[in-house]
């Protein structure tokens, strides 16, 4: 292999490794280290030294172990979901207990919600939202005893509503015990 | 490479640890280098031969906490180089560091020149 190819496969699998970090850091990377060994290459011919792209590839080490260099900052834990940030200072004091309640609470939710979407699909008279008499609730209601005066909202619109609220409540709480989990272990 | 060696390097491995950033951040003040000049620099001296992968993260650490500022630039017809110099950070974080250095050399300095069997005692009590 000659020392161009080597070079060019040694860039090319730390570039793969770096794709964690957004493309133009990722690209920075690359240049300044592919900089840094054509300018050691010039350099040991200036000094009549036969080059050895091997050598100074060896100073780097290996792709993959230099790219966890570069992002193991970012694998500390995994990045919270966007607007969570708070949960980075929460998390340093994580418990399994919270860990397990906050999965508990926001899968309940999730399941609660999805069931009252399928529900209104099979017995639609007794699910619902209703908005209690002079309008000063909203009662979402599992009943037979229907308030009186009380005027249904949304109709058959709770159920698609009603799922899609669930399972957006169960992807936000498998983000959320995502970002705790690296702090349990 | 000796015993005696092989102790001297291991030595030297974990002196570097806890002294690599102060050593950067020093060898960065008021002059700007890029990454083969550093490495060249730190080379000169036996105790910090660190390697391209050691250095090159770190300054891309020291760079991510602001310590340090790197800029492309090209000197005639030589490639771009990454060029880094220290930010207002980068100096105060450099004489906070040289202060605690300078103590714990003075300190250590302190104990190995009062051997026993007499009590030590330390300085400033």
């Amino acid at each position: 292999m000659s020392e161009h190819e080597q070079i060019h496969n040694y860039l090319k699998y730390l570039s793969k490794y770096l794709s964690r970090l957004d493309k133009s850091s990722a690209d920075e990377v690359i240049r300044e280290i592919e900089s840094h060994i054509l300018d050691s290459i010039e350099l040991q011919e200036q000094n009549g030294e036969k080059p050895d792209a091997q050598a100074i590839l060896d100073g780097f080490g290996e792709p993959r172990e230099l790219a966890n260099h570069y992002v193991e900052h970012m694998l500390k834990g995994t990045p919270p979901p966007t607007g969570f940030k708070a949960i980075q200072s929460v998390k340093k004091g994580v418990t399994k207990g919270l860990y397990y309640s906050m999965g508990l609470f926001g899968f309940g939710i999730s399941l609660l919600l999805i069931i009252i979407g399928l529900g209104k699909l099979f017995m639609p008279d007794l699910i619902g939202v209703w908005s209690a008499a002079q309008g000063n609730s909203v009662i979402i209601i599992f009943s037979e005893d229907i308030y009186p005066d009380s005027k249904e909202l949304l109709g058959y619109w709770l159920i698609p509503i009603a799922i899609a609220l669930g399972v957006g409540i169960a992807r936000l709480t498998k983000g959320v015990l995502a970002a705790l989990k690296s702090s349990l272990q | 490479m000796t015993k005696q060696e092989n102790s001297n390097e291991k030595w030297d491995v974990q002196l570097r640890k806890g002294t690599l950033e102060l050593v950067i951040l020093a060898a960065l003040k008021e002059r700007r280098l890029y990454g083969l000049e550093l490495l060249k620099l730190l080379h000169s001296f036996e105790t910090m031969k660190i390697t391209e992968g050691t250095l090159y993260p770190l300054m891309d650490r020291l760079k991510r906490d602001e310590l340090v500022c790197a800029l492309w630039h090209q000197e005639g017809e030589s490639r771009p180089r990454k060029y880094y110099k220290l930010a207002q950070k980068g100096e105060q974080k450099l004489a906070l560091l040289t202060n605690r250095w300078r103590q714990s050399v003075e300190e250590i300095e302190y104990i190995i020149q009062n051997p026993g069997p007499q009590p030590i005692e330390p300085k400033g009590d």
